[in-house]
């Protein structure tokens, strides 16, 4: 690991990385626009440079350099030198500042960057209160340039991190910088809109308010907002995002830094996939079927309705006749917890994994990517879970089904009672699902939304969204990755951890940690959690 | 969401209400105190004409472009709303009693306006954060001052409300630096 004295200081740093990134990492802040570890280096802001310390030619001592150098294009060495702290640097700062605003509408009351921009911070750090501009500004009109993305290019600061992005990650290139100099701007080409799937992610890439995002425009002011850690629950590439929410509500997902996973990126279909967390025609309320009556009894009978019909079942039909369908939508805490509960009481139950979504095939970014290994993935399984529930299966061991077993069987009328796990956003019971369900006497539906199994069961049971619980998701590549609810359930349900462990017969609250220590015991697996590194303070 | 606590069971520091002694316990001193201020104003005239005001027949002067009474929501000189939804006077609110929805302006020289403006009347303490946080003028206490309604609901001021009282008080208080901000 080289070396680097920065102001005086020695910090150690990762070796092959430019001084910017070493000196963030190390915990301090250096200003910077165009750089930007998952995208090629430009050098194009001038606002990271440094002095730095080389030989002199003639007396081969070591000396400042009179010209300063961009940190972000410089790479580390062991023993380099270099100083943020002098006049010149300052000065530079202070001056390409003036400069990014010199057309700035410094409309902050009415940006939706406010409250996370990079211009309003390293104004207040590092700029200057006035500006000595007298001439009008220019006036760039707002943009529609695709169908999630609004640009306001006066408040761009042409760190072309967006079209970057485009070329590098996405590899549809669909942006570019139009014109020179102080008239250079954003601009998509004629007609070709920016339509790729990754799009949400150069509005989180721009420093500043000009690229926006349609859907949150206008929705909340940033600090309002509260994030939770959570995984994106749109496929099992798992990843690992913010959930940002006010008063009970979500207003936006914001891909989370995990290497290996995601990097900084995550698509749109996950991005703006969580709207059914507020569909009005979720279930919300626990109902059990008498005849053709519905009752609707409070949450902590639960656990006393479920036991005493599963227990009727095994005793009139055996302990054989009763399965769990796990869901991939469900958390591993969750599914081991059902699941052992259901054993608990027939020892014989079978374990089946429901139904994974597939929705095309897996999708390799950058597009056309002649081979290079893929920088982003979104995969065809539109489940979060899947691995999980086959890793819980098999930890518990007993008997088993593979879901079309599962139904070859009910049709038998070999299944008496089945707990049916759902909670898909999207319709998932397949007529044969549907067919199977008129043999199976004893029906108890976990889902969100109403759907066949629902309209079949004897007990159903609100869930609750990915949003709303805690737990554990395991993605395609196996890492277990914790996530954290970012609302409160929805009026009228239960969080499922929650009334899972009070099913389970826990002792205390249900938390995610202590489900997890319990699992550990059965399958060390779970004892070892992917959790991905923290971003440096200062960098963005 | 999962709370994490920004405190520590350290911070929490028990205090035990003071002991009373005798006379405290009696409250006979406090009652004779309250009572002597009162039956000082009620003998002598000259106090009595000067902190007495006869409301409703009679009115007390006030400062008015000062007073901190009812708010209103300004109009800009074409009659539209001023405030651009920036929200920072219901972040500066320390009672949490503003709320706001921001949408698009239908303005073409606007970009943002709310379509949403509610202030709870009954949690607002008055306390003027909100005026000296809007960046355009756009919300003002006025020198009114007589609130009453007949429910909790018709306490909670919306849009409508607001700029009506922006017209009934604007020449009794006219906006300040309407030409400073341009709105
Ligand atoms: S739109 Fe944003 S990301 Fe793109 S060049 Fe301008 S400031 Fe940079
Ligand atoms: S006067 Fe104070 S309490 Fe009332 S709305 Fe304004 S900021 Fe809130
Ligand atoms: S501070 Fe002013 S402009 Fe901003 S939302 Fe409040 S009233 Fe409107
Ligand atoms: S020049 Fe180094 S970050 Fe832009």
């Amino acid at each position: 690991m080289p070396k680097i004295i920065v102001d005086g200081k020695e910090i150690e740093c990762r070796d092959k990385i430019p001084v910017l990134q070493a000196v963030l990492e190390a915990g301090g802040d250096v200003p910077h626009y165009c750089y930007h570890p998952g995208l090629s280096i430009v050098a194009s802001c001038r606002l990271c440079l440094m002095e730095m310390k080389m030989p002199n030619p003639k007396t081969k001592a070591m000396e400042w350099t009179p010209r300063l150098f961009p940190s972000c294009q410089t790479p580390v060495k062991d023993g380099l030198e270099v100083r943020f702290e002098s006049d010149k640097v300052k000065d530079n700062q202070t001056h390409c500042m003036e400069y990014f605003l010199l057309n700035h509408p410094l409309d902050c009351p009415v940006c939706d960057q406010a409250g996370e921009c990079y211009l309003q911070d390293y104004s207040l750090k590092f700029g200057e209160s006035t500006s000595r501009m007298v001439e009008p500004k220019n006036k760039n009109p707002k943009k529609d340039i695709g169908s999630k993305t609004l640009l306001y290019a006066d408040r761009c600061v042409m760190c072309s991190r967006c079209v970057r992005f485009c070329n590098e990650v996405a590899g549809t290139g669909e942006l570019a910088i139009i014109n020179r100099g102080s008239r250079a701007e954003i601009d998509v080409f004629p007609g070709v809109p920016l339509e790729n799937k990754l799009q949400g992610n150069v509005v989180d890439i721009c420093p500043v308010g000009c690229l926006l995002d349609k859907d949150f425009l206008m929705q909340q002011r940033v600090w309002f907002l509260k994030s939770a850690d959570s995984v994106c629950a749109g496929c099992s590439a798992g990843c690992t995002i913010t959930v940002d929410a006010n008063e009970g509500k979500v207003w936006r997902l914001k891909p989370r830094y995990n290497p290996g996973v995601n990097d900084w990126w995550m698509c749109d279909e996950g991005r703006f996939g969580f709207k059914y967390v507020h569909d009005p025609r979720r279930l919300n309320r626990l109902t059990v079927r008498r005849g053709a009556e519905l009752d609707y009894p409070d949450w902590s009978a639960l656990p006393e309705i479920v036991t005493l019909r599963l227990e009727s079942v095994v005793k009139k039909d055996g302990a054989g006749s009763v399965a769990v369908v796990l869901s991939p939508f469900m958390a591993c805490e969750e599914a081991w917890m059902l699941a052992s509960m259901v054993r608990c009481i027939a020892p014989q139950a079978a374990l089946v994994c429901g139904p994974a979504p597939m929705v095309g095939e897996d999708e390799a970014f950058p597009k056309g990517g002649n081979g290079h290994p893929a920088k982003f993935m979104i995969r065809a399984e539109k489940c979060p879970n899947k691995r999980g529930i086959e890793m819980i299966i098999a930890g518990l061991g007993g008997p088993t089904l593979s879901f079309t077993d599962f139904l070859k069987q009910a049709g038998e009328k070999k299944i008496a009672a089945a707990w049916i796990v759902g909670g898909s956003p999207t319709e998932w019971v397949g007529d044969d699902l549907k067919k199977a369900l008129g043999h199976i006497a004893l029906v108890i539906a976990q889902d969100i939304f109403p759907s066949a199994v629902t309209d079949a069961a004897t007990v159903i049971v609100p869930s609750c969204s990915w949003a709303e619980r805690s737990g554990c998701f395991v993605n395609v590549d196996g890492k277990i990755q914790p996530f954290e609810a970012g609302i409160n359930p929805i009026e009228g349900c239960q969080r499922d951890g929650n009334y899972l462990y009070a099913v389970f017969g826990g002792e205390g609250l249900y938390s995610a940690e202590k489900v997890r220590a319990l699992m550990a015991k059965q399958m060390p697996a779970f004892g070892q959690l992917h959790v991905p590194p923290p971003v440096p303070e200062h960098a963005h | 969401m999962t709370a994490k606590p920004d405190w520590k069971q350290t911070d929490i520091i028990h205090v035990d209400q003071p002991e009373l002694s005798m006379t405290e316990r009696m409250y006979l001193p406090q009652i004779f105190g309250g009572m002597k201020t009162t039956l000082r104003h009620m003998f002598k005239k000259k106090l009595r004409d000067e902190t007495v005001v006869q409301y409703p027949e009679q009115k007390r002067q006030l400062r008015k472009e000062i007073y901190r009474g009812v708010h209103r929501l300004n109009r800009d000189d074409q009659g539209r709303v001023a405030c651009v939804a920036c929200f920072m006077c219901e972040t500066a609110c320390p009672a949490h009693c503003i709320h706001i929805e921001g949408a698009e302006s239908p303005w073409p020289d606007r970009e943002k306006y709310p379509i949403k403006f509610d202030i709870d009347e009954l949690r607002c303490i008055y306390c003027g954060m909100c005026e000296e946080a809007c960046p355009v003028d756009a919300i003002e206490l006025t020198p009114e001052y007589h609130l009453v309604g007949g429910s909790r609901e018709e306490m909670i001021f919306d849009k409508e409300k607001l700029l009506n009282i922006f017209d009934r008080t604007k020449d009794e208080k006219p906006r300040k630096n309407p030409n400073i901000t341009g709105y």
